[in-house]
């Protein structure tokens, strides 16, 4: 690459990062400002990140909304990893036509807006017991068509003759999947673990719903909380904003090497 | 003689160990997805407001009162035209940045990766704050655009229909640019980098590279990714309740954000939402519908 | 690697035996759910049979700085003379509330929904209505409804029963920056029982001389237009319930008043509610006209102590029943009917909400003015707001409030109030404003359908 390119490419990534990252740039100047410096567009660092914070842990159960959304995400994301890549593997690597057929049947459960089946979701929960609760957080986006299809499409670049020699050695085809598949697409698990722990931890309209006591708070309701009085503290919101924000920003920032650093080295 | 029948047996079991493989799944989504579907489907047949409800007579008006309502009517066309804009531009930009960032090479990949995906993990509230401070007016933008002289004076950029609507395109774009390049960077994974070092030893350029190998390559990735953004844009609501609350006048309301409307702001219209969200469900049917056919061979 | 796979194979385990117990869940749940709903009546049977003083009270709110704390000052208030009762509060934010008053009561299981609710005036009507299974009636609850603002009142009340307890105030007042005003020659008189000509001139003045506008609303929001119409006591609806928009001549003054004030600059329009409260906290505009709730947010620009005025609304020209005086906001408490111990949550009520100057006095720290009459008369609501120059804004307030014209909010209230919002957007780009009713009045009627 020339010289001259490379300069074109890095201005680029430095400016769609800049754009990127404004925002949360933005996001933490406010946290350090008073409400009225907040309104009146102040985005440089204020003085008033102490009170904020004093005040925001005043006003709200920041730790059992903090504990509280780690415990549902964590949990959620690791049993909808298994579930959906299992499922994504059987799909691809023994597909037929009816499998084929039984994946697009699955695609259509993810294209009704949630609005409509969350009433008659909500009967079930609450008849069954789960309102309050982890299950009930995190039992109807465990398995989500999503996640199916993007093992499935993964699943596609996985090299047939790795599962042909596997079962030359005599291994089991669950065998096979954890020992073979699972380590050679560390991309996949690593990407899809960020984007599912993204959304477990942003999941709001659900948990808003089943979730009546104080003790089931989650962070997104925190945030919520601060939201809807007559008079809104910009500054103690957008800190509870970035406490929130930062959980998934630090997910993908670990995650991320291992997603984007190959799978060369596992499959030889 | 007693090959192929052992081949066939094989096969079976096969076959049936992909079923038990993909059981655990599909029951949850039967259950949590397709069992409320039904329920909701049985609703769209219903009428009434509130808590009461009968079956609509004639037994589809749910269904044909949504082609009288000038609201919905204009959601759809605020839908399409967001679907039509902006899932072409947010796709191809999210594959040039994740094909750069895939580059050995380049430094500071972790930063410049991480930086790019932070806009879908920023919290709603923060960046529709950030966005309609940025736009309004006397904000950045209007500060700017008026200090080098483009505008005379401040625009209402969120009161104006088309610069609405194009504000909610850019937020789209912004916030899920980077989200699509975090599948188009993992995929790139399953792609031997030696089959890029061998194309820059015969000389192929960038571009080429770009066309003839990674959009190929990552065939599966890009399917996914276009009927999850065809998916997501149709059901869009956070933008549309945040930026610019539908307005104004309805510019750029959308369908899910009418029919939440429908649902917890109006008197509730269940049966009537519900008959909606099908139409929903139909339209992107039958566009993840076309995209499986164009995108879905295995070679 | 090992141990990594391992752990991915004991959740794996997890997940299935999980999965397994929840394939056979509905029977199973739905027996324990049985036990566990049948243990709760004996509960409450043993509570409220052994001491009627005893018990607990759960009450959904949001607002931690105003009813929150209001609720818990209740609460304690009410110890005093019941110890053993107990008050818990769920902060939950009104649309939250909403979404889960409306999930519950559309799926036919209330059992998740509190004792007691706060609810925005505005909704009161088209939730009862709704859901008249969920909500007590509260007319024979030993609450002196008489002793409430009537216009306040009237929010709550379906078919001559009353539903709610009124809590906060939502008079409206006009908020004036008194140093900038003076910057153009004028007081806060000139801008006290004045009608919107007086005021477009007088905002003229103030334009001219400091550049500023009088006021700054939210585009496609139609507060201010709500406040001009009830101000003249008129409604978007008529007493059976049928739309009234295109037939309504208060409606139209009301429109041609809001466009006068865009056109002449006198009203900047902004982009969204931030935008709104700074405009005025950052000084950008001299004043504003809203629920008097909204001098919380007025208070929040520490530097401007001292530089405001509150003052009566302007009047329309031409109308008939014209006051001075409107309503914006406000919320009430509403009694569900999940509430398992009724006679406590009336009593509670009955002597917080409604019958204690003592519980008055202590919230009128936050913002929260009454709308019961005799909390009006405590010296509290006498003394001056430093903030204000001193004035004895309180008692104002509650004057205000006791002229406030009812009117009828309607189950359809939303569908009107956005349907006027887009023909007023309309209108503001030069639409015609009777084709503009006329449409918004066909939006409101499909609606109804």
């Amino acid at each position: 690459m020339t010289k001259g390119k490379k300069i074109a490419m890095y201005v680029f990534l430095i400016l769609a990062s800049f754009i990127s990252v404004f925002p949360l740039y933005w996001m933490v100047c406010a946290a350090t400002n008073t409400s009225a410096d907040v309104l009146r567009g102040r985005i440089i660092p204020g003085g008033n990140l102490l009170v904020n914070v004093k005040n925001l842990f005043a006003a709200q159960d920041i730790g059992t909304a903090l504990g509280n959304s780690f415990k549902y995400s964590i949990v959620l994301t690791l049993i909808s990893l298994v579930i959906c890549s299992l499922a994504g593997y059987g799909f691809e690597i023994y597909h037929d036509k009816a499998k084929d057929a039984v994946m697009s049947v699955i695609l259509l459960a993810m294209m009704v807006p949630f609005v409509a089946t969350m009433i008659p979701l909500f009967q079930m929960f609450s008849k069954a017991g789960w309102l309050n609760s982890t299950i009930g957080f995190i039992l109807p986006t465990i398995s989500t068509p999503f996640l199916i299809m993007m093992f499935r499409q993964s699943a596609r670049s996985f090299p047939h003759d790795i599962i042909e020699a596997a079962r030359i050695d005599g291994l089991s085809e669950i065998r096979i999947f954890f020992q073979m598949f699972m380590p050679t697409m560390r991309s996949t698990y690593a990407a899809a673990m960020t984007i599912t722990f993204m959304n477990a931890w942003n999941n709001y309209l659900w948990p808003k719903v089943i979730m009546t006591n104080a003790k089931s708070v989650t962070m997104p309701m925190v945030v919520a909380n601060l939201t809807q009085g007559y008079v809104t503290d910009y500054g103690m919101l957008m800190l509870a904003v970035l406490i929130c924000t930062l959980p998934t920003a630090i997910v993908f920032f670990c995650l991320q090497k291992s997603f984007a650093e190959g799978i060369t080295g596992a499959v030889k | 003689m007693s090959k192929p029948s052992m081949k066939l047996s094989l096969d079976k079991k096969h076959n049936l160990t992909g079923w038990i493989f993909l059981t655990p799944g599909a029951l949850l989504i039967l259950f949590m997805s397709f069992v409320p579907m039904i329920k909701a489907l049985i609703l769209s047949f219903k009428t009434g407001n509130g808590g009461a409800l009968t079956w609509s007579d004639p037994i589809f008006r749910n269904y044909s009162q949504m082609f009288k309502d000038t609201v919905f009517i204009q959601s759809i066309k605020n839908t399409f035209f967001y679907l039509i804009i902006q899932v072409p531009i947010m796709l191809i930009l999210a594959l040039i940045l994740a094909s750069i960032l895939n580059n050995r090479n380049l430094r500071f990949k972790g930063a410049f990766r991480t930086m790019i995906f932070l806009p879908c993990a920023t919290s709603l509230v923060a960046y529709a704050t950030v966005f309609r401070t940025l736009f309004a007016n006397n904000g950045l933008v209007n500060l700017v655009l008026t200090k080098i002289g483009i505008l005379s004076q401040p625009y209402s950029f969120l009161t104006h229909v088309w610069s609405a609507r194009i504000i909610i395109v850019l937020a789209l774009l912004w916030r899920w640019t980077g989200y699509n390049m975090v599948f188009y960077l993992s995929g790139l994974q399953n792609i031997e980098y030696s089959v890029y070092e061998a194309a820059k030893i015969d000389g192929a350029s960038p571009m080429q590279t770009f066309f003839k190998i990674t959009v190929p390559l990552l065939k599966p990735t890009i399917l996914l990714t276009a009927i999850m953004s065809t998916n997501g844009t149709l059901q869009l609501f956070d933008e549309s309740v945040n930026l610019t609350d539908g307005g104004p006048a309805n510019a750029s309301i959308t369908m899910s954000h009418y029919i939440y409307n429908l649902s917890f702001k109006y008197v509730p219209k269940f049966g009537y939402a519900a008959a909606m969200s099908f139409l929903i469900l139909i339209l992107v049917a039958i566009l993840a519908f076309v995209q499986m056919k164009v995108g879905d061979k295995r070679d | 690697m090992k141990r990594k796979l391992m752990s991915l194979l004991l959740v794996g385990a997890m997940t299935t035996a999980m999965f397994a117990g929840c394939g056979s869940s509905s029977d199973d749940a739905a027996s324990t759910d049985n036990t566990a709903t049948t243990n709760d009546a004996a509960d409450a049977s043993t509570e409220s049979g052994s001491s009627a003083e005893g018990g607990k009270l759960t009450v959904w709110c949001w607002d931690p700085a105003f009813n929150i704390f209001s609720m818990e000052e209740a609460a304690k208030v009410y110890q005093k003379d019941h110890p053993d009762v107990d008050v818990e509060v769920i902060e939950t934010p009104w649309e939250d509330v909403q979404t889960k008053l409306t999930t519950a009561a559309t799926s036919g299981d209330l059992s998740s929904l509190p004792d007691i609710l706060l609810m925005q005036d505005n909704a009161f009507q088209k939730n009862v209505i709704s859901y008249p299974d969920a909500f007590t009636d509260l007319t024979d609850s030993g609450v002196d409804f008489s002793q409430f603002a009537a216009g306040k009142t009237a929010y709550s009340v379906v078919d001559g029963k009353n539903y709610g307890v009124p809590f906060d105030n939502g008079a409206v007042i006009a908020c004036y920056r008194t140093d900038v005003l003076e910057q153009a020659g004028l007081t806060i008189d000139d801008f006290t029982d004045i009608t919107w000509d007086q005021y477009i001139e007088n905002g003229k003045k103030v334009l001219d001389a400091t550049g500023k506008p009088l006021i700054s609303m939210q585009a496609g929001e139609c507060d201010l237009i709500m406040m001009m119409l009830q101000s003249a006591g008129s409604s978007l609806f008529n007493e059976d319930g049928t739309a009234n928009i295109v037939n309504n001549d208060t409606l139209k003054v009301v429109m041609e008043t809001y466009k006068e004030l865009k056109d002449t600059g006198v009203l900047t329009e902004v982009n969204s509610w931030d935008e709104y409260v700074g405009s005025f906290v950052s000084g950008d505009v001299a004043g504003t006209i809203n629920g008097c709730w909204i001098m919380a947010s007025i208070k929040t620009a520490e530097d401007q102590n001292g530089n405001w005025a509150i003052t009566d609304m302007p009047s329309l020209v031409g109308v008939d029943d014209a006051t001075n005086y409107s309503n914006n906001g406000g919320s009430s408490w509403a009694v569900t009917s999940n509430c398992q111990n009724k006679d406590l949550a009336f009593d509670f009520l009955a002597s917080t909400f409604g019958g204690s100057t003592e519980l008055y006095d202590n919230i009128l720290s936050c913002g929260a003015i009454a709308t019961w009459a005799p909390a009006g008369d405590s010296d509290k609501y006498a003394e001056g707001d430093d903030f204000f120059g001193g004035d004895a804004v309180s008692a104002k307030i509650v004057d205000f409030a006791t002229k406030v014209p009812s009117n009828i909010t309607g189950v359809y209230y939303y569908e009107a109030r956005d349907a006027v919002a887009v023909a007023t957007t309309n209108v503001i780009n030069g639409a015609d404003i009777a084709t503009e009713l006329q449409t918004a009045e066909d939006t409101v009627n499909f609606n109804m359908q």
